[in-house]
């Protein structure tokens, strides 16, 4: 393989239209963190790269290395397509704030492959079963996203003083859960939540805990704040509507 | 300071505002337009004006119009209880140039992306549920079929899955259908993609 071209893995982590018929991927490899590429002519029907450049494809992508920021993809090959969890609304939102979460975290070309594996695991449960696309599911995603960056949140004592006993917020100022003592700038976090994020951290990503409404909505915000002070990324809200319903019925006439 | 005089400046930074034309391209066009005969190059400067001024949204579909009604919507030939949902009004050349669809459109005006801001709110979604919804016309029939023709992309794909919910429960009368997913006529087998081989599998047809 010459040094202008590398071949890797890499997740389609957004497709944008391009020109008369190209596209721009944003890529998450394993080696090469996100890499930037053109597919040229990808957006025609009789592209030979077909559907492989849509979002959340898993591939075996070769790159013509350019100068710029901006490779080339000259051929990819299907690893996984992940096309079940198209058919339906909850996991296809779900699989794009997971790609989003990665792309707004993971902006550099630093190789992260734990990042890499934690995302194609993502999409490899979300396209396996629906009940992965719950909230508590996507929470326990970014939870261990954050680990993968070396944001963790300290939760086994109080992120300012050390205190072990009543812990009763979460300052994203602070890093973690702190005391009744400290929690000038934190907001409340209940016991459920804490315990909902103290498993998730602890179990892996398909056995994610459930926990009630108001405790994810806690530790949504504990993951959020976690994020905006530490890496000072803005993670888009979770979708809470329409939940764990059937998908919706295309029928064919006649 | 532009090597230009401030006209042919200004013709090209409004040129560079074209999608898909760079600097140069938009330097070479300017150079281009004034070489051309000043008929040509105020005919095209007629028809932007022109076409700015008079062509506005279908008040009924939102495709492009040139009065209050496009001329699909004011065809009376045109079936209007079955009714194509496309992103943009670009997306009804190729269903037309097909003549296979003899019904009307509605046009979306983009497709849902909520990881980039697009909300059902900001596409014509509420006024497709009134049109399936609402009365129809004097002799006319209630809409019986709506065909979801969003890009097969990731967000067309969800705008589909998002409307066909909404629509089994708004107006569960109503079929719902997606246009295929299958090979284009002419390819090879060999360069299929994984998906679009495993849905025309799963969507195939027996041979009569």
């Amino acid at each position: 393989m010459s040094r202008r071209s590398l071949r890797t893995e890499a997740i389609v982590l957004r497709s944008i239209r391009y020109g008369e018929a190209d596209r721009i991927l944003h890529l998450y490899t394993p080696e090469h963190g996100r890499v930037g590429a053109i597919a040229k002519g990808a957006r025609r029907t009789r592209s030979r790269f077909g559907a492989r450049l849509e979002p959340f494809f898993h591939l075996s992508v070769n790159l013509h290395l350019s100068r710029g920021d901006l490779h080339t993809v000259t051929s990819a090959d299907t690893l996984a397509a992940h096309g079940r969890l198209r058919e339906r609304a909850d996991t296809l939102d779900a699989a794009a704030r997971a790609c989003d979460a990665v792309a707004r975290l993971f902006e550099t070309d630093d190789p992260s492959p734990a990042v890499f594996h934690l995302l194609a695991n993502e999409l490899r449960l979300l396209d396996g079963d629906p009940v992965h696309a719950r909230p508590a599911a996507q929470l326990a995603f970014r939870l261990k996203l954050l680990v993968a960056g070396g944001f963790t949140p300290q939760l086994a004592s109080c992120a300012s003083c050390g205190e072990s006993d009543h812990l009763s917020g979460f300052s994203g100022a602070a890093g973690g859960v702190v005391c009744t003592a400290c929690e000038a700038s934190a907001f409340p976090l209940s016991e459920e939540a804490h315990g909902f994020l103290v498993a998730a951290l602890g179990r892996p990503l398909a056995e994610a805990p459930d926990a009630g409404d108001r405790a994810l909505r806690q530790a949504e915000r504990a993951i959020a704040e976690t994020a905006e002070h530490h890496a000072h990324v803005h993670l888009r809200p979770l979708a809470r509507v329409r939940r764990h319903q059937s998908g919706p019925t295309i029928r064919v006439p006649g | 300071m532009s090597t230009f005089a401030p006209p042919v400046q200004r013709l090209i930074t409004e040129l560079g505002k074209l999608p898909g034309i760079g600097g140069r391209t938009a330097q070479r066009l300017a150079f281009h337009l004034l070489r051309a005969s000043e008929e040509d190059a105020l005919a095209l400067a007629d028809a932007i004006r022109e076409v700015k001024s008079r062509i506005g949204l279908c008040e009924v579909c939102f495709n492009l119009a040139d009065g209050p009604r496009c001329r699909i919507c004011s065809d009376e030939r045109r079936d209007a209880a079955v009714v194509c949902v496309v992103e943009e009004p670009s997306d009804i050349i190729p269903i037309e140039r097909t003549h296979e669809f003899h019904g009307r459109y509605h046009v979306l005006g983009g497709a849902l992306s909520p990881i980039d801001g697009v909300d059902p709110e900001d596409l014509r979604i509420a006024e497709l549920y009134r049109r399936v919804t609402g009365e129809p016309e004097e002799g006319r029939d209630p809409i019986r079929e709506v065909v979801l023709a969003t890009n097969p992309t990731t967000t067309g794909e969800a705008t589909a899955l998002h409307i066909a919910e909404q629509l089994r429960e708004k107006a569960p009368q109503v079929t719902v259908t997606r246009l295929a997913s299958g090979l284009p006529v002419g390819a090879d087998l060999e360069y299929a993609d994984e998906l679009t081989l495993g849905r025309a599998l799963a969507g195939r047809r027996a041979l009569s």
